[in-house]
């Protein structure tokens, strides 16, 4: 008995993943049925002028997801292995703490302080208003940082278990353990924080919402304003306008979606890869 | 040259900590004041007699509360009960089907929940309730589907790491499976579990992108009722980062920003504290 | 007697809890020289202050002096200007359980030969060689270099422990219950091994099995509780019955 109400219980989460897809499609289809689909694909976003493109949002939201990663991923490998013999013994533990009390502050507080630190000072160095792609992208960077620390920390920490009294057995130091042994063996965990990080900033909404300018236009340059899918999203239901903007909106909802869905697929390819092997 | 970089990258961290609490605190802390939760209007008459506060943030910290409690009472049981489920009774396929779902599930950025539960009310005014708006309860189920797949992870997880010892020693005095569950496993397992719901109230607390969605706004008072719109802390964030008509209204975002962090910053010991104690065991 | 090993009032102590008090003694080089006790009575901490081993484990406090001579000379192990990295590498330990790293067969034992030692490639290899031959694995992995030491049996796994220790040209090897996870016949050849090795090597084991230590032991110790050492002479140890009833005393 106890059994079946569980089984409800997982049943309903399973549902939840179905109904969130099922409501996207159908509030997408009558861009489907029109000829409105060939007019999403474009470059162009002035509803006033019937215009509903949203290939700029698209290329925002993978240029700023990537571009972030790429900061925030070699910090963050960096505080790792520092954590883990690269640094003193002493240090790895305090290390640990401020990542984790660093991954406490929300969103929105990050967004707060780095709208009125960093952006005026790009604005001060540059002639937008300092709301742009670099803006948001740093941000996002320092917010998924804690992140990818603790992912890659967890990863470490099970291969150390393993191999740490071998490797100071056979007279290696930690540098040497970590550089040849411990990253190497790693090179799944490696690559799956990656994924995991790129789906997290990929799915952001504040940061870009507050720092990236919201100009649908396509990402040129960093000082360039941008608006990605997720802040496209939120600022398009905040203005009351017409229905086919409104479908545009769920369009986008799908793309997002599909999206997290390669993320995903992507993440287990890679653990099962790994099952395969190890 | 390598170390070089992971001393720097270290280096990084706690700076950015620093910078990042020092600048809150300098543009925060001294509007951190009585009459930052309560405006003008006098705190007991608020509070007992419910007189309406314009200028404060208590009607946002009541939001929050709300929505923090109504998330918990939806998911936890059946976050948790999801669990267990997967940890003890799912076999083979059931458990990968389901398992690929919730991670599915965890991966959907928190403003396509908020689509959700806007397209939601969109399909009830088609549909059956014409009057359907977005509100209260609204926010508090799409964030329980936001937060649930870190309840069924974590408890899942507090179960599987269970000694099988503990396991058999139960099988060998007799006890059912559930018996076993209820009596063994769940007790041993609770600190897990508990840091779990308290990471993922956490998480419901400093939401901001569903929220925006389904129904929070920025001047609605103390919550009515569930069907009503609200006020919430990140949001008020928000709202005053963007819409700040004064440099007192920006003070206020700082000292709210803070006490939002306060409360995120409490919860996370909190967990810590009762995973910490599931390790000395 | 030709000494090798000199301890001198060692204490271990790990959060405050001690696990080896005031010990002394000295070993023989060659041997092989087997130290034996009850669980818990500090026989793998001993060997593990030898090489230091016990500093990568938490709230480690070590006093007291270990000296060992390596090529004719005596090196106090917890000196400041001992370099421990160097140390482990002379002083090369083999554990209980097989612990080949996960990595194939011939990398199991250049990596540390390329790595610690810095040995150009060819060099490696030759030592990899020569070290599998000295513990008369060659015949069995030569044509498998490559593939994973985690294929290999308990048995494998040891004897390849033994040789990427062996390649690094250690003078005393440290062997904690080398056979403990071994059946029989995988155990009478790393004895048989042992017995090869001591005109080249200072043999120090930890063992469980009397048995063990009265087919091919040189020299025994008894170790009480971390705090009281007792040599036994080889013919107290050599007799069967004078053995029991003196470990039964000890013990």
């Amino acid at each position: 008995m106890a059994a079946r109400l569980l089984y409800c219980a997982a049943a309903v989460s399973a549902l939840a993943v179905l109904a969130i897809l099922a409501f996207l499609v159908y509030f997408s289809l009558p861009l489907f049925q029109g000829d409105q689909l060939a007019a999403l694909f474009s470059w162009h976003w002035r509803p006033l002028q019937n215009e509903f493109g949203i290939l700029p949002m698209i290329a925002a939201s993978l240029a700023l997801a990537v571009s972030s990663m790429l900061v925030a991923y070699p910090l963050a490998l960096g505080v790792c292995c520092f954590a883990h013999g690269l640094g003193p013994d002493w240090a790895a533990r305090p290390l640990l703490v401020a990542v984790r009390l660093m991954s406490s502050v929300p969103t929105v507080v990050y967004g707060l302080v780095a709208a009125f630190s960093l952006v005026p000072l790009i604005r001060g160095a540059s002639s937008g208003s300092g709301l742009c792609w670099l803006a948001a992208l740093l941000t996002l960077a320092v917010l998924a940082l804690p992140t990818i620390v603790l992912l890659l920390d967890n990863q470490f920490q099970r291969l150390e278990s393993e191999i740490r009294l071998t490797a100071a057995a056979l007279g290696l130091t930690r540098v040497q353990e970590m550089l040849q042994l411990t990253l190497p063996l790693s090179s799944r965990g490696l690559v799956m924080a990656a994924i995991l990080g790129f789906g997290r900033a990929l799915g952001d909404t504040l940061v870009p919402l507050m720092l990236a300018g919201n100009a649908p236009q396509p990402p040129l340059s960093l000082l360039d304003p941008m608006r990605t899918l997720t802040a496209h999203i939120a600022l398009v239901v905040a203005t009351d306008s017409q229905s086919a903007a409104y479908n545009s909106l769920f369009a986008c909802g799908l793309i997002l979606f599909l999206l997290t869905v390669l993320v995903n697929l992507g993440l287990r390819r890679i653990r099962t890869g790994a099952t395969a092997h190890g | 040259m390598s170390v070089a970089f992971a001393w720097l990258s270290a280096l990084l961290v706690p700076a950015l900590l620093a910078m990042v609490t020092g600048f809150l605190l300098r543009r925060g802390l001294p509007s951190l004041q009585v009459a930052l939760w309560f405006g003008d209007t006098p705190p007991l008459a608020a509070l007992l007699h419910g007189a309406p506060v314009f200028d404060g943030i208590w009607p946002a910290c009541l939001g929050t509360l709300y929505l923090v409690a109504l998330v918990a009472l939806m998911a936890v049981p059946l976050g948790v009960a999801s669990g267990i489920f997967l940890a003890e009774y799912a076999g083979g396929r059931t458990k990968l089907a389901f398992s690929f779902c919730i991670e599915l599930l965890a991966g959907i950025p928190s403003i396509l929940m908020g689509l959700f539960g806007f397209a939601l009310i969109l399909f009830l005014r088609r549909s059956f309730a014409p009057e359907a708006n977005t509100c209260l309860l609204l926010s508090a189920f799409c964030l329980t589907l936001l937060v649930l797949p870190y309840l069924i992870s974590s408890t899942r997880l507090a179960i599987e790491s269970l000694p099988d010892a503990l396991r058999l020693t139960g099988a060998s005095l007799g006890l059912s499976h559930w018996q076993l569950i209820r009596r063994i496993l769940l007790p041993a397992s609770a600190p897990g579990i508990f840091s779990g719901v308290i990471l993922a109230i956490g998480r419901a607390a400093e939401d901001t992108a569903v929220i925006l969605m389904t129904g929070v706004v920025a001047n609605a008072g103390t919550p009515g009722s569930l069907t009503a719109k609200y006020e919430a802390l990140p949001f008020h964030i928000y709202y005053l980062a963007a819409e700040y008509q004064s440099p007192a209204e920006l003070a206020q975002a700082f000292a709210t920003a803070l006490v939002l962090l306060a409360l995120t910053g409490l919860l996370l010991l909190a967990a810590r504290r009762l995973q910490a104690g599931l390790e000395i065991k | 007697m030709k000494a090798a090993i000199r301890v001198e009032k060692l204490s271990v102590s790990f959060a405050g809890k001690h696990v080896i008090r005031h010990l002394s003694l000295e070993i023989a080089s060659g041997g092989p020289t087997f130290l034996v006790g009850r669980s818990g009575s500090g026989k793998t901490t001993l060997l593990r202050a030898l090489n230091r081993l016990n500093e990568c484990l938490p709230g480690c406090a070590t006093s007291g002096q270990v000296e060992l001579r390596l090529g004719e000379q005596w090196v106090d192990a917890y000196a400041a200007t001992t370099n421990v990295e160097n140390l482990r590498r002379r002083v090369g330990m083999v554990f209980q359980s097989p612990n080949v790293l996960p990595l194939s067969i011939l990398r199991n034992i250049e990596m540390p030969l390329k790595v610690a030692l810095s040995l150009p490639a060819d060099e490696a290899e030759a030592r990899a060689e020569q070290a599998l031959r000295e513990v008369h694995l060659w015949d069995e992995v030569k044509d498998r270099l490559s593939q994973a030491a985690s294929t290999l049996s308990g048995g494998q796994q040891q004897r390849l422990c033994l040789a990427r220790t062996l390649a690094l040209r250690p003078q005393i090897l440290l062997l904690d219950e080398p056979t403990a996870s071994l059946d029989f016949k995988a155990a009478q050849r790393i004895e048989d091994l042992l017995l090869e090795l001591k005109s080249r090597y200072t043999l120090l084991v930890v063992s469980h099995s009397l048995g063990q230590a009265r087919r091919i032991a040189e020299s025994l110790f008894v170790l009480h509780d971390g705090e009281r050492i007792e040599a036994l002479s080889k013919d107290v140890f050599q007799d069967r019955d004078a053995l029991f009833s003196v470990m039964d005393e000890l013990i």
